[in-house]
């Protein structure tokens, strides 16, 4: 009991970064899902289902009890996790269910369309309940504020049209990856821009929230988010969004853009937890 | 009825024999430690003030565990008593991040205090705790039951902890709230706990 | 919730006995586990209450480190490293090897027997001094003796206030001067019980003012903290005198006529003037004006000032020579010795001169006694120096003087004064007046009290106690003078060590300098644990604890509270045997048989347990253990409160009367505020120790205190070392309960505990940081132990504060030996003559020491 500010441990260390990927695989996966149905991207909508798929059983044995999870729709009434917990599996479901429409039924039918709602519903419920879930903690005051869901939710879109470069550059040929070049780079400046509205919306909200600020830019937890975060997350994807803007580049370039994304997506997921404090105590 | 307790930061004396007791009566496993206390220190040398302050579940009248609590397990009986049923937790410890107290405690792994030899203690006392489960003080309910006061309560040197009715003016916590100045810690989040602090 | 059918579920009454304040205990036991231990709300103690380490008690009963068999050592070689070998025997091996040496000892000298024991329990060590005054030997100690007691103090508790240990009037006192003690936050005597008085003083209102190098947890509740250079409390106390006494001329005249010999006339030799026909001590009677005898029914009044002339010779009052004699001791001289400013000295003086209010009254049970509501408390840190005497009295004058001493507000003797059971009559004591005047206390725990002093006696004993019977129990010269008798022309060597539960290896001092002394003595150990010690043992004995055992405890010293009910408690096993442990009380008297001294044992016995008749034993009967409990209770407490009864009822008590809690202005008794037999004591052994060629500094055996530096203190230090002490914490006591868990899993959380407490200015000086692994390397024994620092304003810059005993390496403590788990803060410590204050035998325990960043950082 050193430290005036204690981190939280459960959500970060040892089982804790099963919780780290399955919030990344979560969001990136239906951010897939979502672009990729609409543009009617296959490879998409089978890497988006299986990245929610993993990210539920990282979710899955992050839990003590995982053998009890059933019960975690119970508290939908006011638990994000239940919520959350509803939401994808209905987008499990449904995702499963339009994927075998997708590939062995025929196109635009009614079922499908039915399908096609669900599904993305189901995703944006996915990509909308995380920040929730961590916005709702009030004691740790860095993720207790509305700027986490939209980060996250920035995070999760961006993500999933990451997925979509990747996809790209392994050479899966689609028209509609053209117009994602200038989303994907829009989404990466907004997120970026909404990285520092929250650092700095959070060093001016207490004593707490401003120490974990303080170990992102400088302490502890710095060296994943300058590297992670900042570096490979941010800086490179938007030089490399914003050359591919002014010129072609090649689909490989685009596909690293896109990896790279991803490993900040993940990134900054840790660096929130890590970096998370309770107040200290006593006052 | 609502149930509360009151610690006086004048008599405490930091010795940890509550947060031993709470062990003993809840035979809680290692590295879940239900109350335990801490020691603020504040001024520069030579004016030194060093207070020793106990810290447990506040049993809040709005807890912030209780919403976020995905299966229920968490739930407040109508006494106030902040519960958790440890058959219906999943060990999300999502709870613990809602906590602004930071007093839930979860079991990672069920061991023994001397590795591979339990002690008929344990093997006695560990059979009221899972594995996989976050657990916290329940302000000894089942001794409550039998009219008694809750363990720290009863076995504290310096008769620093009293045990009452918060919703009763006349009860002895609601009077030494008042004419001692009773305060809750972080009471602008709106948790309204039910243990109050007397200034030291 | 479980389908437990509890087919036994009781609640046993029995003692606890982690430390000496032997708290009554209430065990539950369901199905013949043990499922919690609580205060017996009966007892008037503790009341119902306990310490971390009372409740904690469960983890030692069924610790699986614990010593389960009898062991005899097959390694030759003896270290404190050195794993010696264990192999299982049986009883009968280990009592036939046992009875076979103490034989062949006693046939050849039985001082080469000693006894080596804990304090805590309270009952097997003093039955052990039975065994061992039968057996004929003078040696014994405690191995707290080093760091972890008092030793002037307790000589001071007998000279003044006929106790061995004081503790202030809870009820009463308004003003409590309190130099480095814990009373009333977990340490020192009657732990549980004085925390709730001194809390409810503390809320009453009472002031305490603590002088501490530490803010630990006593001066944590203290109103105000007065940081002090360790071993300075001397100095401190002089200037107050000073101040009092010369400055504000506050002090209680009366008092001082009445009840001390400051009316005695001393002459220019500094001893009393006695009259030619009786030889008692004179006194002048400025009304008739003329000298008395002190006793003399026609005194109408005494002279505490002048300067008078006896049979030609100048005769001053001993007053007026303390008064002279603190003139140059002034807050200004004080001030570069303790680091406390002047002004502060001055302040306190007269805030505790005013606050005694002297002249004032209470009524008490109708009695209307001397109202003095100050008491001045010092114990282990304040006099565990060189200077240990003449601080001590300095710091006992304090309360002398404004007459505080055993009345309502003041500073209580546990227990000076019994009435006595009202049904029998029994356990009664009062101090008595000798020829002088001077007090005898009414009960001792050893042989013989300090005053009046034995014969000094030359090389008869291993410690130096035989040449100085001012050491009130245990001698911190043991390990000198048992690694080189020839030196203190000791006639014999110490052959055997019978070590009964504690770990002095690590308690006393440098563990290296007693593993020397001790390393070719045949040692048998009773033990819980194969600790420290027990790897110079050559057979260890399997211990039952004090949860498996039963004794009487009646015990007046450590848990009695000073005010209250009286209250005696019995010890009874709350289990069934566990594997071969026995109790220490049983096995000796099967010694004793083995031995063939049953007759003088029981005469002893009967004399030391105040068996009495009916129940005296009779040489032609063999008595059990339990049956000399019994007929002890009955002899105490009458036929029908034997140990059956005892067992179901678990203690017997009844109120304190006024006249035994404030009993000095009910005594003729008069205390010495000069300490004149001091001085042809201090001869008689600096005599003996010439003619035996021992050379001895008797120097300080003084009648006045005056200020002596100890060793480590160095005014202005160039080498930037700095003063290392230790202190106690509520979690652990000395070094036995570093193994439990619960105990471990509270200290860890504590980062004084386990860490070294150290200024925030001076670790910055040396580029140490919170958290970081440091070294403390003693300069006088050049030791290194390692912690993690705790930064704190709370100390002393020129301080290092260590916590407990820990720092265990044995390697059957599997909780205790591991990194990180305290300091055994002894290796700092010195062992030698140079660090013992003759006079009293106390074990100097400041040391300077340097300290720095360790090069690893884990």
């Amino acid at each position: 009991m050193r430290e005036r500010f204690r981190p939280q441990r459960e959500w970060a260390e040892g089982r804790g970064l099963l919780l780290i990927f399955a919030h990344f695989l979560t969001g990136a996966g239906a951010g897939a899902w979502i672009f990729s149905l609409l543009f009617g991207f296959t490879p998409g909508l089978v890497a988006g289902f299986f990245l929610v798929v993993f990210g539920a059983l990282a979710h899955f044995f992050f839990l003590g009890r995982p053998e009890r999870f059933w019960r975690m729709l119970t508290g939908f009434g006011s638990s994000w996790i239940s919520r959350g917990l509803a939401g994808m599996s209905l987008f499990m479901a449904a995702a499963f269910v339009y994927l075998l429409l997708w590939f062995f039924a025929a196109r635009q039918t009614s079922l499908e369309q039915i399908f096609f709602a669900l599904s993305l519903l189901g995703a944006l419920w996915v990509v909308v309940y995380k920040g929730f879930v961590w916005a709702s903690s009030k004691g740790i005051p860095l993720w207790n504020t509305p700027l986490v869901p939209a980060l996250y939710i920035s995070y999760a879109l961006r993500g999933g049209a990451a997925v979509l470069m990747v996809l790209g550059s392994l050479g899966a040929q689609h028209a509609a990856l053209g117009p994602l070049e200038p989303l994907k780079l829009w989404l990466a400046v907004s997120t970026a821009v909404l990285v520092l509205i929250y650092l700095e919306v959070m060093r001016g909200s207490g004593m707490t929230a401003l120490r974990s600020v303080d170990l992102m830019l400088f302490g502890r937890v710095a060296l994943p988010f300058y590297l992670g975060a900042v570096l490979v997350g941010l800086v490179i994807p938007i030089a490399i969004g914003g050359l591919a803007y002014a010129r072609t580049v090649p689909p490989e370039l685009l596909g690293l853009l896109g990896l790279l994304s991803l490993l900040g997506d993940l990134s900054i997921i840790y660096c929130i937890a890590k970096a998370g404090l309770y107040r200290p105590l006593p006052a | 009825m609502r149930y509360g307790m009151v610690i006086d930061l004048k008599r405490c004396i930091g010795c940890t024999g509550c947060s031993v007791v709470c062990k003993a009566e809840n035979a809680t496993p290692p590295g879940v430690l239900w109350l335990r206390v801490i020691k603020h220190e504040s001024g520069k040398y030579p004016q030194v003030r060093r207070i020793s302050i106990p810290l447990q579940c506040m049993h809040c009248a709005e807890p912030p565990c209780l919403e976020v609590c995905p299966t229920g397990a968490t739930f407040q009986h109508p006494n106030g008593i902040v519960d958790i049923d440890a058959d219906k937790c999943v060990g999300c410890r999502y709870c613990m991040m809602a906590c602004p107290y930071d007093q839930r405690f979860f079991n990672a792994e069920m061991r023994y205090y001397f590795q591979e030899h339990p002690t008929p203690f344990e093997q006695v006392g560990y059979q009221r705790h899972q594995e996989g489960v976050v657990s916290k003080c329940n302000f000894c309910l089942p001794r409550l039951e039998k009219g008694l006061e809750p363990a720290c309560v009863a076995n504290c040197m310096t008769k620093a902890r009293t045990f009452g009715d918060l919703d009763n003016p006349l009860s002895e916590i609601s009077k030494l709230v008042r004419d001692r100045g009773g305060y809750q810690l972080y009471p602008e989040l709106g948790t309204n706990p039910s243990i109050y602090y007397l200034p030291a | 919730m479980a389908a437990n059918l509890a087919q036994e579920d009781r609640w046993i009454p029995t003692t606890c006995g982690v430390c000496y304040s032997v708290c009554a205990l209430q065990v539950h036991r369901v199905n013949g586990t043990v499922v919690k231990i609580e205060g017996n709300p009966d007892s008037a103690t503790n009341r119902g209450r306990l310490c971390p380490r009372g409740v904690s008690g469960i983890m030692t009963l069924y610790d699986p480190n614990r010593v389960n068999v009898p062991l005899k050592r097959t390694n030759p070689e003896k270290g404190l490293n050195t794993d010696p070998g264990w192999v299982q025997i049986t009883w009968e091996e280990a009592l036939d090897t046992i009875a076979a040496r103490l034989s062949k000892i006693r046939r050849e000298d039985p001082r080469k027997l000693l006894l080596t024991g804990t304090v805590t329990t309270q009952d097997e060590v003093p039955f052990a001094k039975i065994f061992a005054m039968t057996f004929g030997t003078p040696n014994g100690w405690n191995s707290g003796a080093g760091n972890h007691c008092g030793t002037a103090e307790h000589l001071f508790g007998a000279l003044l206030h006929a106790s061995w240990s004081k503790l202030p009037d809870p009820d009463h006192c308004r003003y409590l001067l309190n130099f480095g003690t814990g009373t009333g936050s977990g340490s020192y005597y009657c732990v549980t019980g004085m925390a709730q008085r001194i809390a409810e003083a503390r809320v009453r209102g009472m002031k305490h003012v603590a002088i501490d190098p530490f803010l630990g947890p006593g001066a944590e509740k203290a109103d105000e903290w007065i940081p002090i250079r360790p071993g300075t409390d001397g100095a401190f106390a002089l200037a107050m005198l000073n101040v009092l006494l010369n400055e504000l001329s506050i002090y209680d005249g009366d008092y001082l006529k009445h009840h001390t010999n400051a009316p005695y006339l001393i002459g220019d030799d500094g001893l009393y003037i006695r009259d030619a026909k009786q030889q008692l001590p004179l006194i002048w009677d400025p009304v008739d004006a003329g000298e008395k005898p002190f006793s003399d029914p026609t005194i109408k009044d005494f002279a505490l000032e002048g300067e008078y002339r006896v049979n030609g010779l100048r005769a001053r009052p001993a007053f007026t020579i303390l008064r002279e004699h603190l003139k140059p001791f002034t807050p200004e001289w004080a001030e570069p010795i303790t680091t406390v400013p002047a002004a502060t000295i001055r302040r306190i003086a007269n805030e505790f001169g005013q606050e005694a209010r002297i002249g004032s009254t209470i009524v008490l049970e109708g009695k209307v006694l001397p109202y003095r509501p100050v008491a001045v408390m010092y114990f282990k840190g304040a006099q565990g120096h060189k200077n240990a005497l003449l601080s001590s009295m300095a710091l006992e004058l304090l309360t002398e003087v404004v007459g505080a001493s055993n009345v309502p507000g003041g500073l209580l003797g546990m227990n000076s004064c019994s009435l006595g059971y009202p049904e029998t009559g029994q356990l009664k004591w009062t101090p008595k007046a000798d020829r002088d005047g001077l007090m005898v206390t009414g009960r001792w725990p050893n042989p013989s009290p300090p005053y009046p002093p034995r014969e000094v006696k030359g090389a008869e004993t291993i410690d130096l106690r035989g040449m100085i019977p001012t050491c009130p129990g245990s001698s911190g010269a043991l390990p000198v003078v048992m690694a080189d008798p020839e030196r203190f022309k000791v006639p014999y060597k110490i052959e055997m060590n019978l070590h009964v539960g504690s770990n002095y290896v690590m308690t006393f001092a440098n563990p290296k300098a007693i593993e020397e002394a001790f390393r070719n003595v045949f040692q048998v150990s009773f033990a819980l644990f194969l600790d420290e010690s027990t790897y110079l043992s050559d057979i260890v004995l399997p211990a039952a604890s004090y949860l498996e055992r039963l004794s009487h405890t009646a015990d007046w010293i450590s848990s009695n509270s000073p005010v209250g009910e009286w209250c005696y408690h019995v010890r009874q096993p709350v289990v069934g045997q566990i594997a071969e442990r026995r109790s220490a009380c049983d096995v000796l008297l099967e010694l004793v048989e083995r031995l063939g001294m049953r007759e003088e044992f029981y005469n002893f016995v009967n004399l030391m347990l105040e068996v009495k008749a009916p129940y005296t034993l009779e040489t032609d009967s063999r008595y059990s253990w339990e049956e000399i409990v019994d007929r002890r209770y009955k002899s105490l407490f009458g036929a029908e409160r034997g140990l059956e009864w005892f067992k179901e009822h678990g203690l017997v008590k009844w109120p304190k009367k006024a006249e035994e809690v404030y009993w000095k202005p009910f005594s003729h008794t008069r205390v010495p505020l000069y300490f004149e037999w001091f001085k042809p004591l201090g001869e008689k052994v600096r005599a003996m120790s010439e003619k035996l060629g021992i050379e001895l500094d008797t120097s300080a055996f003084q009648p006045l205190p005056e200020w002596r530096p100890c060793l480590s203190y160095k005014e202005n230090s160039r080498d930037h070392s700095l003063y290392a002490i230790y202190y106690k914490i509520p979690m652990q006591t000395f070094s036995g309960t570093y193994n439990n868990p619960w105990l471990d899993e509270v200290s860890k959380i504590d980062r004084f505990a386990y860490g070294v407490a150290i200024n925030t200015e001076t670790a910055r000086q040396r580029g140490i940081r919170e958290g970081d692994w440091i070294e403390i390397k003693s300069s006088p024994t050049g030791n290194t132990i390692r912690g993690q620092a705790a930064l704190t304003e709370g100390i002393h810059p020129e301080v290092v504060a260590i916590a407990g005993c820990g720092g265990h390496w044995s390697k059957y403590l599997s909780v205790a030996n591991q990194d990180g788990k305290g300091l055994c803060f002894e290796w700092l410590m010195p062992v030698g003559l140079d660090n013992v204050d003759i006079p009293s035998l106390t074990q100097d325990q400041c040391v300077r020491v340097t300290v720095s960043k360790a090069r690893a950082q884990p």
